[in-house]
């Protein structure tokens, strides 16, 4: 009689109690989906970190571009501005992103978030986290390691060397290595691979030659008179800034000093010629004056002097 | 002997009064009141798979048997901050979406039961969707209507009007934003005003 006010079990219910006893099943372990909800949380994590590594490079290769020296070694800003945009790491940010959205939206309540919301979320949290860790020099330091570990790591560093390391447009890095008898027009100077170099300096204002002077790494902007002879004509000095520090006010006081150099070459040329015509006249001898108009001719020169007209 | 010694643990424990969660936490420390969780939901859940497009009747009992069989496995998984009604019906709606994907078939509705009900709240303003049809339409149009719109706006007309869940719970089943229920319910009814009006004209 008892047995018939008992719930009688579908069959849906036996089928499923008796499947569960048959095949021994138990529900999983609390610590799997634990486990699991932790591991989607430490990927979005490290998303967000390699997405904040990504920014701080690219905030430092931006600014560490020498945008104040762009005349000299590009047509025109908008080719410079194309060359040197950190596309790999621009990339790498955004594919951080996607990652840190598609682990979001696999967390336990991520999808109770719009779309705009998680996106909006991950890309302030990167740019917040690689705005602090280049504050500190981590874009620097990440970029030099990557270039010395990686061949085909193209760094901050190994790009200025190369666009630096241009004779046949105009542009050496390197030291002085040792003056000569003619201490102020000529000078040994040895770029960054090595290779040594008469340097013709009478066009260098004061600044330029204490700069030289000082043996520290520089970069000389000029013409190169003879490739086989190695000999160039060095028009202005400016120094190598790849230690990772380099304020905004450190750019413009360098773009105020290439800009006056380029000035001052264009008012010496002019100054010297009209010299010239009068010594001309006068019938005394012209000497030297080949090379004291070749500063006035450089590309750099010609380039600003043709964007300001 | 399940079966059994199910019938004596229900007599000697009633568990009509027991929420869901609580169910849940003691179905984890003794299986055998996973029968009462089945009794809940059985009925509820049979009648969304069919809702949904399941209508076969062999498919759809397999269907409610790997139902339940995953919610038994991932009953750790259950967050208790949503109802398990939302959680249930989540797995529900994923293994019924599945089920008819892995077969390639397109789903067959079995709605007309409801559709008077639906008009009634097509009609209202109630989700902001200021659709305008025809009055005369009948259940069986609405039915036909309703297979014919995009399986994303069905899913939640669905969810909302035949199975009267709330924003929140809707946003917990489908796995997405409550702003989004929100924007495919007035889409899921502009579509389906557009169809039956469509329909209206050709008849």
């Amino acid at each position: 009689m008892e047995q018939n006010n008992q719930p009688k079990p579908s069959n849906l219910k036996s089928t499923l109690l008796q499947k569960i006893e048959d095949k021994k099943l138990c529900p999983r372990s609390r610590w799997f989906f634990r486990s699991r909800e932790c591991l989607v949380w430490f990927l979005w994590f490290v998303s967000v970190v390699i997405g904040a590594l990504a920014v701080a490079i690219s905030v430092f290769v931006v600014t560490h571009h020498q945008y104040a020296l762009y005349e000299a070694t590009h047509d025109n800003f908008f080719t410079f501005l194309v060359e040197v945009l950190p596309y790999i790491w621009i990339i790498v940010f955004a594919v951080m992103v996607g990652v840190a959205v598609f682990n979001i939206r696999h967390t336990r309540r991520g999808y109770r978030y719009s779309l705009l919301t998680i996106i909006g979320s991950s890309v302030v949290l990167s740019f917040a986290g690689g705005s602090t860790l280049q504050y500190f020099g981590f874009g620097h330091t990440v970029d030099s390691l990557l270039g010395q570990q990686m061949p085909m790591y193209m760094s901050q560093e190994k790009y200025e060397h190369n666009l630096w390391l241009q004779p046949e447009e105009g542009r050496l890095v390197g030291r002085q290595v040792e003056a000569t008898l003619a201490s102020t027009s000529v000078i040994v100077f040895e770029d960054a691979s090595g290779d040594r170099w008469r340097m013709e300096i009478q066009e260098l204002f004061a600044y330029d030659q204490q700069l030289l002077e000082s043996g520290k790494m520089v970069r000389v902007l000029g013409e190169t008179k003879s490739a086989d002879a190695r000999i160039f004509h060095a028009c202005g000095v400016f120094p190598w800034m790849m230690d990772g520090v380099v304020s905004r006010k450190d750019m413009s006081t360098e773009r105020a000093a290439f800009m006056q150099r380029i000035h001052d070459h264009r008012l010496g040329a002019e100054s010297r010629v009209q010299a010239l015509e009068a010594e001309t006249f006068a019938g005394a001898g012209a000497k030297n004056t080949p090379n004291m108009r070749v500063c006035a001719e450089i590309a750099a020169v010609r380039r600003v002097t043709a964007s300001t007209e | 002997m399940t079966l059994f010694y199910y019938n004596l643990r229900m007599e000697q424990e009633p568990t009509s009064d027991l929420s869901d969660e609580a169910l849940v936490i003691k179905t984890l420390s003794d299986k055998q009141y996973f029968g009462e969780v089945v009794d809940r939901y059985e009925a509820k859940l049979t009648r969304y798979v069919a809702r949904l497009g399941i209508r076969n009747p062999d498919d759809q009992l397999d269907v409610l048997q790997d139902i339940f069989l995953k919610v038994y496995k991932n009953l750790n998984a259950f967050d208790t901050s949503m109802q398990f009604s939302s959680w249930i019906y989540r797995i529900s709606h994923n293994e019924a979406i599945s089920s008819y994907r892995k077969k390639n078939v397109r789903p067959e509705g079995h709605l007309v039961a409801d559709s008077e009900e639906l008009l009634g709240f097509l009609s209202a303003k109630e989700d902001g969707a200021d659709v305008d049809f025809d009055k005369t339409i009948n259940a069986e149009q609405v039915n036909s209507a309703l297979l014919k719109i995009e399986d994303k706006y069905r899913q939640v007309l669905i969810l909302r009007f035949f199975e009267h869940k709330e924003y929140e719970e809707i946003s917990d089943i489908l796995k997405i934003p409550i702003g989004s229920v929100g924007t495919l319910l007035h889409r899921g009814k502009k579509q389906l005003a557009d169809v039956l009006n469509t329909d209206a004209i050709r008849i």
